[in-house]
């Protein structure tokens, strides 16, 4: 068996060890769709009726705001879920298996391909149980066909850079609860884009700030896709960003797992 | 010395005890007044703008979002401050230190007398702290000395009754971890109330709760204080009926929960 052939089987088996781990602890789950849940009712319910009104539009009010906030807590999914990856790597390189993996004759890309391609599933999971409780709520996205297979290829791929970044955050991160305090930020920054307001609405240094993060560009490509609102460049930015992300996550991942434990 | 003396005088010998705790670990104080402190930056230099247009129905003014905003942020900040003396009782709890109080020639209420009374006084500390980025970042109060000295004891009012529903809490927690997530309702409450947004913005069914749980009057009342705008005497009535209430719940539950033997 090849080389490749080796690394793809071993990558499935440790994909297969985290979503047996997925189905064991279903909180995981439920916890990354529970927190941009409570964003949601909490942004639509109590103050979406003002943003609604600030934001203008045809109607303005709580309806207008429900459809333009969803996107932002779509991707606040992706952020929290990348929390919880970074947490259960660290957990893992902290236990003591990995140290047991690195005696195997197993490819070593495997143990964090398993954890990125889980992460993956479980994210998708998560962001179908808050896109449900959205359109419970109100939302009334006016996508096609083509348009649904765009959000949920840009979400593939956003899940993915943001991934493999919380992978190598982890893997730098000396403990578990220096993992999680690594992605907080990640958490902050769809509120610091256009997630929740418009970005001409914040002060001008805070402005530039939040139209080139990551975050605003997928945002804006999201709605675009999910709403029918122009596009633009964004499109072209969110998968510049996206390639960025992954890239520099998986080498950077790759390089901290390949050294020595003691190093 | 008379028996009152004696409670007074460990009154005051718990009291010191905290306040060193206070200084020896400023984290858990800075912390908690991080909290706010971001939700005040983060509700008026991003969400500002927006929130204000949607307020008044005119152009966005983060200004007059500020003015709003605040009150509600330094009653946030009781909540939080809360918080950490829910954790520091429980802390006490599980740490063998009170089995030793237990033993000594001490009046039993300066235990927990010493936590309140040093929390408030962190409380208020937090709450200068505060105030002074709401009015570094353009809040305008117009109060006069009296209603500032007004606003001064609704704070110190509302501080010891969440204080004593707090140090209830510690109690009845297994362990500090526990006690921060039995709090936490201190600190999302001012979510559900009229500090981010007036309550008649919210949905009917929600409205109700917003407008008759304990933060909402509270807010109203030291909005009124603060920048003259209407209190109304529902709104005063019922902030100082909450806040005896909560002090007195507060007050006995804990009494009852401290006074049990540890093993029951």
């Amino acid at each position: 068996m090849s080389a490749a052939a080796h690394a793809f089987t071993d990558s499935a088996t440790m994909l297969r060890r985290q979503l047996r781990h997925m189905l064991r602890y279903p909180t995981l789950t439920l916890t990354a769709a529970g927190v941009p849940v409570v964003f949601l009712l909490l942004f639509v319910y109590v103050l979406g009726g003002i943003l609604g009104s600030g934001l203008g539009g045809p109607s303005g009010g709580r309806d207008t705001y429900v459809n333009y906030v969803v996107p932002g807590v779509i991707l606040m999914t992706a952020a929290t879920a990348a929390q919880g990856t970074a947490i259960s790597v660290a957990m893992d390189m902290t236990e003591g298996i990995v140290a047991r993996f690195r005696t195997m004759a197993i490819a070593r890309v495997s143990v964090l391909t398993g954890h990125v391609l889980g992460s993956l599933t479980q994210t998708l999971l998560s962001m179908t149980i808050v896109t449900g409780v959205a359109l419970l709520v109100g939302f009334e996205p006016t996508a096609g066909f083509a348009e649904w297979l765009g959000v949920i290829g840009l979400l593939v791929l956003i899940i993915f850079a943001l991934t493999w970044l919380a992978v190598a955050l982890a893997l730098k991160a000396r403990s578990v609860a220096a993992a999680s305090n690594m992605l907080t930020p990640l958490m902050v920054l769809p509120m610091m884009g256009s997630g929740f307001v418009p970005t001409d609405s914040m002060p001008a240094g805070l402005q530039w700030f939040a139209d080139y993060q990551p975050f605003t560009p997928f945002i804006e490509t999201l709605r675009g896709l999910l709403m029918g609102t122009p596009i633009g460049n964004n499109a072209n930015l969110a998968l510049g960003w996206c390639a960025l992300i992954a890239l520099g996550g998986y080498l950077w991942a790759k390089k901290l797992y390949n050294r020595e434990p003691t190093q | 010395m008379s028996t009152a003396g004696h409670p007074f005088r460990d009154n005051v010998t718990m009291l010191r005890r905290n306040l060193l705790h206070a200084r020896r670990y400023p984290s858990l104080t800075l912390n908690l007044l991080l909290t706010p402190v971001i939700l005040l930056l983060l509700f008026v230099y991003i969400f500002g703008d927006t929130m204000s247009a949607g307020i008044t129905g005119g152009p966005g003014d983060r200004s007059e979002y500020i003015a709003y905003i605040v009150p509600g942020i330094l009653l946030m900040t009781i909540g939080g401050t809360a918080i950490g003396t829910a954790v520091s009782v429980a802390s006490d709890m599980t740490e063998g230190i009170i089995a030793r109080f237990r033993t000594m020639a001490i009046s039993r209420a300066s235990v927990l007398i010493g936590h309140v009374v040093g929390s408030v006084i962190q409380t208020l500390m937090a709450l200068a702290v505060v105030l002074g980025v709401g009015l570094a970042i353009g809040f305008r109060p117009d109060a006069t000395p009296v209603e500032w000295l007004v606003a001064v004891g609704l704070l110190a009012l509302v501080s010891v009754s969440l204080i004593w529903i707090a140090v209830g809490m510690g109690l009845v927690s297994p362990n500090a971890e526990g006690a921060s997530n039995l709090a936490l309702p201190l600190m999302v409450l001012p979510l559900l109330s009229s500090a981010f947004v007036p309550v008649d913005a919210m949905p009917g069914w929600f409205r109700w709760f917003a407008e008759y749980q304990p933060f909402s009057p509270a807010i109203e009342t030291l909005r009124g204080l603060l920048l003259g705008s209407e209190i109304g005497t529902r709104n005063a009535v019922l902030t100082v009926g909450w806040c005896l209430g909560l002090t007195v719940l507060g007050y006995f539950w804990s009494k009852a929960r401290f006074n049990r033997e540890p093993g029951s």
